[in-house]
């Protein structure tokens, strides 16, 4: 009896929409302030796209003798074929194409990241059963984390974006830049519903950092941040391409980069974006419902 | 010596135990050593343009590039990291308070996860061989005399980031990760020092070549594909700082570590985190 008044509030915390929404802002805020006390983190994610896209790039003049061989080479094995006959055109490109896989990848790379550290910071600190004893709903916290880390992404990316920019010596303020801003929008709900996937995916495992560093390198593999996923075997790139994260890069750097999609015309990757959009964060939520109901019947939620 | 070797042996029985829990860690671990090299040889692979002689040199610089930075990244990131789990469970001032050896305490924490981690490198060094049709490997004895000295200096530079740890707390880890990216790149871990000085001399006249784990990165890449002369420097200069790193690195560093530590332990802010 006394548990089941505890579990709901005292009967009393059952809170309305308005109640709801500043649970989302109390705890984002929260995030932000925590944040804000290491600046230098959200520095190095700013500058970390720009390594990983340098990477290649210097590996491929390596490999190829020079920038420009290195860059047809790389369109003509990728079979994406570059959109300009100017050679030096097509190395900015390649560049512009590293950097724009990279930082997407930073994007999506941080929301999983940060979604799973908190979990695991939570409980390892003994803090995530208090949570659970609160009478706040768990989809306005992971809300409210959530909108942390799609903030915290979009400096990364924004920043990141300028500096490589300026590293790379590439233009990425072309007019289809919008569009692929909007495609990078457009791409947020699906990622949203990643992050509950792999919230529950730690909080069942609780191994964060081998989970968390593993699919990062899953991650760039899955998601072609180096190359397309169309150099990889049928099985391979069927399931890569079925993952929305992969979409949204392709989509991302089709726009921007006037090259073919390999999903397809513009209207079949906008479908398939709305569509990921729509279903993801909804089986994202009913998955770690589903885990979540499984470990508090079992262990509870504070074991680590 | 007897307590040393005991405190080492039964810490590191500790670790292996503390391991073994999270199976998934080990599985991760093995996964994403293949999983990286297999993303930068489907890089190579894209930018040689069916040059098989390339893919396989660059294979091979790329996979034993691989090799030095994951000891690196493990020495950099497991030693400071595990204080600051004992610093966040509160258990890292019982620990100090216990009679056990510091520095086997502190050896203990990174031997299991590098030992583990130089297996799977081997395992890795076989799937770079098979991807790319046969891996140079020349010298053997004296790759692995390099591999070795390299690994007792990037200790020192691990015993080095656990003080650190201990003093900037969360930031640590930031400074880590950039140090890492640091080495990564201005140490050619992923590509041939060719490649830096066709951006900018410059680069490897004033970054790279003061730098004792561009070295240590060069001389067991060079001796292991048999290279007539290294990228850096002559042999003879390369052995000499990569010994000199080897022994001196891990003593210097544990003084550092040790001088923080007392520092921390004098202003009683060894357990804040």
């Amino acid at each position: 009896m006394a548990g089941e008044t505890a579990s709901r509030g005292f009967g009393l915390g059952r809170p309305g929409p308005r109640a709801s929404l500043g649970v989302v802002w109390t705890v984002f805020v929260a995030r932000l302030k925590i944040i804000s006390r290491y600046k230098g983190a959200i520095l190095l994610e700013s500058f970390l796209p720009v390594i990983f896209a340098g990477l290649p790039i210097l590996l491929g003049t390596a490999v190829a003798g020079d920038e420009q061989t290195a860059a047809t080479n790389f369109f003509a094995y990728t079979g994406t074929t570059c959109p300009s006959t100017d050679a030096a055109r097509c190395s900015a490109d390649f560049r512009l194409y590293m950097l724009m896989g990279s930082n997407t990848f930073m994007v999506v790379s941080l929301m999983l990241w940060l979604i799973g550290y908190w979990v695991r910071r939570e409980q390892e600190t003994g803090t995530l059963e208090a949570l659970y004893l609160a009478p706040a709903k768990r989809l306005y916290v992971l809300a409210g984390v959530t909108s942390y880390t799609l903030v915290r992404s979009l400096i990364a990316f924004v920043t990141a974006m300028v500096i490589g920019s300026f590293a790379f010596s590439v233009n990425p303020l072309r007019p289809p830049f919008a569009a692929a801003i909007g495609f990078l929008v457009l791409g947020i709900p699906a990622l949203w519903g990643i992050s509950f996937f792999f919230g529950a995916l730690v909080m069942r495992i609780k191994e964060a950092n081998s989970v968390i560093q593993l699919l990062q390198w899953v991650l760039a593999f899955a998601m072609g941040i180096y190359f397309p996923v169309t150099v990889f075997p049928a099985l391979l790139r069927w399931t890569a391409m079925a993952f929305p994260p992969t979409l949204m890069n392709d989509a991302i750097r089709s726009t921007l980069l006037d090259i073919s999609s390999i999903y397809g015309p513009w209207y079949v990757v906008l479908g398939l974006m709305l569509a990921a959009a729509w279903t993801v964060p909804f089986l994202g939520y009913a998955f770690f419902g589903v885990v979540e109901r499984r470990i508090k019947r079992d262990q509870g939620v504070g074991q680590f | 010596m007897r307590q040393r070797l005991e405190t080492f042996y039964t810490m590191s029985k500790k670790v292996v135990v503390e391991y073994s829990r999270y199976p998934v860690a080990f599985a991760a671990l093995f996964a994403q050593i293949f999983l990286i090299i297999l993303l930068f040889i489907f890089s190579t692979v894209a930018f040689a343009g069916g040059d098989q002689t390339k893919i396989q040199n660059f294979g091979g610089a790329m996979a034993y590039g691989f090799v030095a930075n994951m000891i690196l990244s493990f020495t950099l990131w497991e030693i400071g990291f595990s204080i600051r789990e004992e610093q966040v469970r509160g258990t890292l001032e019982s620990l100090y308070l216990s009679p056990a050896n510091k520095f086997s305490n502190l050896l203990s924490r990174i031997f299991a996860v590098l030992s583990w981690t130089l297996a799977m490198c081997l395992g890795g060094l076989a799937l770079v061989s098979v991807s790319v049709g046969g891996l140079p490997a020349h010298n053997i004895a004296q790759g692995l005399l390099a591999l070795l000295l390299t690994t007792t200096g990037f200790l020192g530079i691990g015993f080095i980031f656990a003080g650190v740890t201990i003093k900037l707390k969360e930031s640590a880890q930031l400074l880590v990760n950039g140090l890492q990216f640091f080495f990564m790149i201005f140490s050619a871990m992923f590509f041939p020092f060719d490649a830096l000085r066709k951006v900018s001399p410059a680069i490897i006249d004033y970054v790279s070549k003061w730098l004792p784990v561009s070295y240590c990165v060069d001389l067991f890449r060079s001796t292991l594909l048999g290279s007539p002369v290294p990228e850096l420097a002559s042999w003879e200069v390369e052995w000499l700082i990569v010994v000199v790193f080897g022994i001196v690195s891990p003593l210097l560093g544990y003084w550092v570590y040790h001088r923080i530590e007392r520092k921390a332990r004098s202003d009683g802010t060894l357990g804040e985190y």
